[in-house]
């Protein structure tokens, strides 16, 4: 017990006193150090807020690496994306279309078909005049235009391929190729078809 | 008081930055949430629960079930998995040493700290699970050199952590998970299992029933209580012809005869809720690969 404290005798009613001292510098750098660490843990830990960040991730770019973005999955995410900004206004989202004015392509016999030479018509000339879908005749005035001609061959197969695999759908996949058939064999003479002129040609 | 208005200035700053930590900050952050995509499908989650799922939330909050039940997986990890699906031309005993002199470049283990590639005992028969404990730079890495050698494979993602070893969840619980719950019944002790994925687990109404009226019946040295006060006992209406929601109860437990136990309105509704909790699909924000087709729908099965 030698560490023990010592008081001193001499000044028995010596009171504690106050005075003026600069901070340490150890503290003050103490400080800095682990405001530092906290900043750097932050910055590894703290996915900047983002709220779709979570748990082992530690952030949005970490997360991206982990979608799925081969193959089939995405060729999906690609095709919904294009399709929401495209066909989705007047489509739906749901793939329901609007009775009597948009028709549905969920459940389409012209979207499940077995070939894909009529479905990939639609998009590339547009489609004017009555059509029947489901057994429902659809009349829409305005006709629908060359919505897909503009898109590049894969983003088109990837939104037909979208649409018939989705909403229950059950049609095969489509490739670039085949988009790329379909707009040669257009070339330039782009007309929007009708219901019965596409029903002549073959599936 | 001198210093009045400077203790209420004190006051309102401390006051005011909690408010905005633990009020304003989060509902900046998910006040806005909707529904989302599940990845791979063209499926939004979660779904509006059924009406008498909704009714039942309010059960599982009046009856404590959150004080002995979470409902929040949580994920330690990710790993990637490679499955391969065609060998093309290879005999599977070359590409197995191919496989594992790709294992052995410093390329690919270095980049992850955390995750050791494995290679699987496999037999070469396909498809398979050759490479485990990958993480996602690496498995995408030695996908191609899996591509160019003329096989072809999947990454699979996998979360991995101990509630998803116990078969609790397939990945974590993210904020969609409770978009349809008010309040939310997250809950903070486990002295039963975590029930966010429970009805994928145990989707059976009738097990949920008589769980819920004899626990220790259909799962042994359960600690739950009894709920019985969730079920009526009483006289059957047409002697000898129990009802149709009549419990089966095994000899035991059995009512005497001419009498059954049917549960009421909330029994029903409280299991509609538990079987209405499904975290079994892929999203942005808690990626995997389901290696089935995923519902979130609803299991009808009654």
């Amino acid at each position: 017990m030698s560490d023990e404290p010592k008081f001193s005798s001499t000044q028995p009613d010596a009171g504690p006193t106050a005075a003026r001292s600069t901070l340490p510098m150890w503290i003050f750098s103490l400080t800095v150090v682990l405001l530092y660490l906290g900043a750097v843990y932050f910055d590894h830990h703290g996915g900047w807020f983002d709220a779709r960040v979570y748990g082992p991730y530690a952030s949005a770019e970490e997360l991206d690496s982990y979608q799925p973005k081969s193959g089939a999955a995405a060729v999906l995410a690609q095709g919904r994306k294009t399709y929401e900004m495209v066909c989705g206004i007047c489509h739906g989202v749901d793939g329901l279309g609007k009775p009597g004015q948009f028709p549905p392509l969920a459940g389409s016999e012209w979207v499940n078909a077995k070939g894909v030479q009529r479905l990939t018509h639609i998009p590339l000339t547009g489609v004017t005049g009555p059509i029947t879908v489901k057994g429902e005749q659809m009349n829409f005035p305005a006709g629908m235009a060359a919505m897909g001609a503009a898109l590049s061959d894969s983003d088109l197969a990837a939104v037909l391929t979208y649409i018939r695999s989705s909403w229950g759908n059950k049609g095969g996949p489509v490739t670039a190729d085949d988009v790329k058939n379909v707009r040669a064999e257009i070339g330039g003479n782009a007309q929007p078809m009708t219901g019965d002129e596409m029903m002549k040609m073959p599936e | 008081m001198k210093t009045g208005f400077h203790v209420f200035l004190a006051a309102l700053i401390a006051l005011g930055a909690s408010w905005c930590g633990f009020v304003l900050a989060p509902v900046l952050q998910l006040g806005t949430e909707k529904q989302a995509a599940v990845l791979n499908s063209s499926d939004i989650y979660p779904i509006q629960r059924p009406g008498d799922a909704t009714l039942g939330l309010q059960v599982y909050r009046a009856s404590g079930c959150a004080a002995c039940h979470t409902t929040q997986v949580q994920q330690d990890g990710v790993s990637c998995e490679i499955a391969l699906t065609s060998l093309g031309k290879n005999q599977p005993q070359e590409f197995k040493k191919f496989i594992a002199s790709l294992l052995e470049l410093p390329l690919l283990n270095s980049r992850s700290n955390s995750v050791t590639a494995q290679l699987q005992d496999w037999s070469g028969a396909v498809p398979q699970i050759i490479v485990t404990n990958l993480d996602a730079d690496a498995a995408n890495d030695l996908l191609q050199h899996i591509n160019a050698a003329g096989c072809k494979a999947e990454v699979h993602v996998v979360a991995t952590g101990t509630d998803t070893a116990r078969s609790w969840g397939t990945r974590r619980s993210v904020a969609e998970d409770f978009l349809w719950d008010d309040p939310v019944q997250l809950g903070d002790i486990r002295i039963g299992p975590d029930l966010a994925d429970v009805g994928a687990r145990l989707g059976n109404a009738d097990w949920q029933l008589l769980h819920l009226y004899a626990p220790q019946s259909v799962v042994k040295g359960s600690v739950m209580p009894p709920f019985r006060f969730l079920f009526e006992v009483h006289k059957e209406k047409i002697a000898g012809v129990p009802s149709p929601d009549a419990l089966h109860l095994p000899k035991e437990l059995a009512p005497p005869a001419g009498f059954e136990v049917v549960p009421t309105d909330d029994a029903k509704n409280l299991v509609a809720y538990l079987l209405s909790l499904r975290a079994d699909v892929p999203l942005y924000d808690a990626p995997f690969t389901a290696l089935q087709a995923p519902t979130n729908a609803p299991s009808n099965k009654k």
